[in-house]
This record gives C-alpha cells, sequence and structure tokens, in this order.
C-alpha cells in the first residue's frame, strides 16, 4: 500500500490494520496522536521524560495488544485512549508521588518580557500548577481535559466515564477552589 | 467582578506552559514496536475462519461434508422404529414356543 495513503485514513481503519499487524498503520496513529497524549500525560506528571515514557508505554501496549481496542465497545479511539493514558500517569503517581513542579529552569520567560512582568507571570505559573496539583484527582482531570486538551464538555465527559452535568460539576468546584487561592492574582 | 475572575482563570489555564516532548518520541515510539511481537487474541470465529482457510479444500468438498453431518445427525436423532421389530420377535419367539412343544 502507497505511504500517502495513510494520513487519509481514520482511526478505525488504522487499528484495524494494527490488529493485523501492519506497522506502517501503527507509525500513522503514532505520529498522529502522540502530541496530544504527551501533552496530557505532562500534566499529570509534570516532567518530560516521565511523559514521553508514558506515553510510550501506553502506545507499545496497543501494539502488543492489539485487541484491547474493540470497535464495537468504543466510539472514538482518542477518548479511550485518553482513559489509558490518565490512568497510566495515575498509576505512576500512585508509586511515585509527589509530583515535581517545574522549577525557574522550565519556566521560561518570554524575552522581549519586562523582568518584574516576567518573574510575575513565572511565579503565578509556578503557584497555579501548584494549585492543580492539589485538586482532587477527578476535578484536576476535568480542568486539564476541557482546558488543556481543548475537548469540548461532552467529550471530557465521555473520557471520564461520567455525565455531562458531573462533568460541569467538577469543573465548577476547581474553578472555584483555584479562583479562591489564587485571589491575589485574579 | 466574578466573571472577570473567571476570565483571567480561564485565560490562565489555556495558556499553562509546558515542555515540549523530544523531536524523537514518535520515532522512537515506531523503532520500538518493531522489536516487539504482538499478541494476537484469536476468538472461535477467527480461530475456525482460520483452520479451514489453512486447509484449502475446494468448496464441493465442504458441500459434501455437510452433507455427511447433516445426515449423520439426522439419522442419530430419528426415533427408532420399534413396531416391526417388536412384530418379528413375537413371531420368532412363538416359533420357538411351538418348538418346545413338540419336544
Amino acid at each position: 500500500m502507497a505511504a500517502a495513503n495513510w494520513p487519509d485514513k481514520d482511526d478505525h481503519e488504522l487499528l484495524t490494520l494494527i490488529q493485523d499487524g501492519s506497522h506502517p498503520a501503527f507509525a500513522e496513529l503514532v505520529r498522529r496522536h502522540t502530541e496530544r497524549f504527551y501533552r496530557l500525560a505532562y500534566r499529570y506528571v509534570q516532567n518530560k521524560e516521565t511523559a514521553e515514557d508514558i506515553v510510550q508505554d501506553a502506545f507499545l501496549k496497543l501494539w502488543e495488544n492489539p485487541g484491547t481496542w474493540e470497535a464495537g465497545r468504543n466510539n472514538k479511539f482518542t477518548t479511550w485512549f485518553y482513559r489509558i493514558v490518565a490512568n497510566l500517569c495515575l498509576d505512576w503517581q500512585k508509586k511515585k508521588r509527589p509530583v515535581e513542579l517545574p522549577g525557574e529552569a522550565n519556566t521560561l520567560a518570554d524575552d522581549q518580557e519586562p523582568v518584574d512582568a516576567a518573574m510575575i507571570r513565572i511565579q503565578e505559573q509556578r503557584l497555579l500548577e501548584r494549585e492543580i496539583g492539589d485538586l482532587p484527582e477527578r476535578q484536576r482531570m476535568a480542568l486539564n481535559l476541557c482546558f488543556d486538551q481543548g475537548l469540548s464538555n461532552q467529550e471530557a465527559a465521555e473520557v471520564m466515564g461520567v455525565n455531562l452535568k458531573a462533568l460541569q460539576s467538577l469543573l465548577m468546584r476547581a474553578k472555584t477552589t483555584l479562583k479562591d487561592r489564587l485571589k491575589a492574582y485574579l | 467582578m466574578s466573571d472577570i475572575k473567571d476570565e483571567k482563570l480561564e485565560a490562565m489555564l489555556r495558556t499553562r506552559r509546558f515542555e515540549s516532548a523530544s523531536p524523537d518520541l514518535v520515532e522512537r515510539i515506531i523503532l520500538k514496536a518493531q522489536s516487539i511481537p504482538q499478541n494476537q487474541t484469536v476468538s472461535l470465529w477467527q480461530w475456525l475462519r482460520q483452520l479451514f482457510a489453512e486447509s484449502h479444500l475446494a468448496k464441493p468438498a465442504y458441500v459434501i461434508a455437510g452433507i455427511l453431518i447433516l445426515g449423520f445427525v439426522i439419522g442419530f436423532s430419528a426415533p427408532a422404529v420399534t413396531t416391526t421389530d417388536d412384530t418379528d420377535t413375537a413371531q420368532t419367539q412363538g416359533f420357538l414356543y411351538a418348538d418346545e412343544g413338540l419336544l
């Protein structure tokens, strides 16, 4: 099959081919989705190497056991895989707590920003990450999916296996807590 | 006031910084997968299909085999006709008893 055809195939077609042992189909799926799943993992573990390891682990598990994907049971690959990556992150957190927050080196300042403004922004970001890290796990996941991954509330609810109202409630509670804790910066 | 706070918080949430993944992450995953064999979970139906696909028999062979199996099933499941047998047995016994009378 010509390489140019791979990007035209949807995720379900690629997964069927992966179940038949197709490496090019797997490569296309990895190219297509690594960035978004890495981003989610990074939000959980706050560490580049660990986030990369988790995403690699998730994809390799899919390759090794392609039968875990059941087209009839799962509507959308990304919804299903978000859950897998999130579960791996939670497993990691249970073993390796506490999460290392980004230090000065990881919270880069914009070159053109005045020094004072940059310092305040860096401080804001560090505090925000700390407060998000202290939220209950489900509230944190709801925030990450909706604000960081850009999922709609409905999609985020599907990933988390809750109904829309429950998700909205999680988001509201998370935002109320953050607004209270970050009031000096808002 | 609360709306402004909401907006500012949402803006902060949407502009959280993060470290980009290594440029070679994708290739690393793809390369690693090439050295890992897949565990194929085969359903009963898939297993049967593979079994028949490997036997490479012509279609008429399956038809004949199917008819034979059907014949056996019908043959074994049909109720045994015992009326004729019973009559034959009675006649034979009657004949034997008649002989005994002579002796």
